[in-house]
């Protein structure tokens, strides 16, 4: 029941996003535009500054093709992952808790975003254009981009159930803000006490960083650890979740979440 | 309704900022992360390159960019969209009831909310430069940025209102705020100085209002003391307040033709 259960959210909520296919490609489009600056923005930087930190412009589009695929992904498909926050305060979890499908999943599964479906056809075109295709590579890809995706939702999720605790959902804007900001820079520029935050509580280096470099260049030990931090994420969302929703309190307004 | 509604929208709107501490401490917080971001790049960037980056030292990127990131954290990111709901929700349609101008109010309003934002943004951005890379490379440069960052503040609200007003007549302009920021990052000097462009683009981003929102009040903070930036900034105001004015008209009267 479960599996046809989010089998069938997720059908309803990929039709509900496309119900208006001209706002669709309009968003999609405006949000390839958008993507396309930041690859020109970093053309003309490293056009004037050469590499910095061991990194050039040729790694920089890998981890941009890496990062917006993965995140992309993450703003798409589980649009709710970043409002998890929000409904836990608001207390606009009823509808979720009475299906008989697990909360977290349906939660996360029920909205689509448009627009962030330009950053994973952009982040896959940039992928093809940028380097070469061979099975091994495009392999490291598939990975790196998977386990950016779980760090993301997973790290999304765990801040949003502050929220639980708070009472208020800032928590995981803030962290979603912060997170993406730091994951579309090289993660070699920056060191001591925030280098050391990008790699721990603030998982930036792997949602982009550490996986591009798997894709750039593949070493088995990092690309294990990758997982194993995927791994760790996905758990810590789960399990601060499921102990979230003992402290929730119901807001009265009985929405599809 | 006053005289002076224009200045009390305003000093309300600024008020209401601080009513809201979380958020004013999320604005700051998000602001020391871009500006650490941003810095740490060019700082990486000056040291592959002998210390120097077409005339900027170290320093000088880091206060400029704490300047141009001063310049935009402070407004409201998704103005442009929350417009655009507004005038295809219906909530412009109603405010025309009111004794006073739509977009005057408006501009008021987020005017207001901007410049207040920015007194601790500024503040903290100018102790964060101090700390980081000590004082700023021009005493005269620096005071200069003060007025230029409140231009720019001014111009961008005008100008996104004047962009915004586009959803009197299509019906989904709202993602429009990617693109207009993605100007203002690139073109605007946001990320980068103009400097640093290919000589192409420079011409291009010199010509475009863009550069008053971001480049003039870093570029002064930086250490160049160009004082006519503040001209040029002055003369944006006016071409995008006119604008903003000749838009909101027209959408007005179309909304009033074909009902809202």
């Amino acid at each position: 029941m479960s599996a046809r259960g989010i089998a069938a959210t997720i059908g309803s909520a990929f039709a509900e996003v496309r119900s208006n296919r001209a706002s669709f490609l309009t968003q999609v489009t405006v949000m390839v535009l958008n993507d396309a600056a930041w690859v020109v923005f970093w053309a003309i930087f490293f056009d004037r500054v050469g590499s910095v930190r061991g990194w050039d412009r040729d790694r920089v589009l890998t981890l941009l093709a890496v990062f917006m695929t993965g995140a992309g992904a993450v703003l798409a498909l589980l649009a709710n992952a970043r409002r998890v926050g929000k409904l836990a305060a608001d207390g606009e979890l009823d509808a979720a808790l009475a299906l008989p499908i697990r909360p977290l999943a349906y939660v996360l599964v029920r909205r689509m975003d448009a627009i962030n479906f330009g950053d994973v056809v952009f982040g896959v075109f940039l992928f093809v254009v940028v380097g070469d295709l061979s099975p091994g590579r495009v392999a490291s890809f598939v990975l790196a981009v998977a386990t950016s995706f779980v760090v993301l939702t997973g790290f999304l999720v765990t801040v949003g159930s502050i929220a639980f605790y708070a009472g208020k959902g800032e928590a995981g804007d803030f962290g979603l803000h912060a997170v993406l900001l730091f994951a579309s820079y090289p993660i070699d520029i920056f060191s001591g006490g925030t280098k050391l935050l990008l790699y721990t509580a603030l998982p930036a280096a792997f949602i982009s960083g550490v996986p591009a470099s798997v894709v750039d260049d593949f070493d088995l030990t990092r690309a294990v650890a990758m997982v194993g931090v995927a791994c760790f994420f996905a758990l810590a969302g789960a399990v601060s979740f499921r102990a979230g929703l003992k402290r929730y309190a119901s807001g009265s307004v009985w929405t599809r979440a | 309704m006053t005289r002076h509604w224009f200045a009390l929208t305003m000093r309300s709107a600024g008020q209401r900022v601080f009513a809201d501490r979380a958020a004013v401490l999320v604005k700051l917080t998000f602001y020391v992360i871009v500006v650490t971001a941003i810095g740490s790049l060019w700082r990486g960037a000056t040291d592959s390159n002998g210390g120097e980056i077409v005339g900027y030292t170290a320093a000088a990127l880091f206060w400029y960019v704490a300047t141009s990131e001063a310049a935009i954290v402070p407004l409201t990111m998704r103005m442009i969209e929350e417009i655009g709901d507004d005038i295809a929700g219906g909530a412009i349609a109603v405010e025309l009831l009111r004794p006073a101008s739509v977009l005057g109010v408006r501009l008021a309003t987020e005017i207001g909310r901007g410049l207040t934002a920015l007194a601790p943004i500024a503040v903290i951005g100018a102790v964060l430069a101090a700390v980081t890379v000590g004082a700023p490379p021009s005493a005269l440069g620096a005071a200069l940025a003060i007025p230029a960052l409140v231009l720019a503040i001014t111009c961008n609200v005008m100008a996104q209102h004047a962009v915004a007003a586009a959803a009197f007549w299509v019906r989904d302009a709202r993602s429009v705020w990617f693109i207009y920021y993605k100007c203002v990052f690139v073109v605007g000097g946001m990320l980068l100085p103009l400097q640093v462009l290919p000589d192409w683009l420079q011409s291009v981003a010199f010509a475009l209002p863009f550069s008053a929102m971001a480049y003039a009040p870093a570029r002064l903070a930086s250490g160049h003391v160009e004082p006519w930036l503040l001209l040029v900034q002055l003369g944006w105001l006016g071409v995008a307040g006119l604008a903003a004015w000749a838009a909101f008209s027209a959408g007005q009267r179309r909304l009033q033709v074909v009902g809202g």
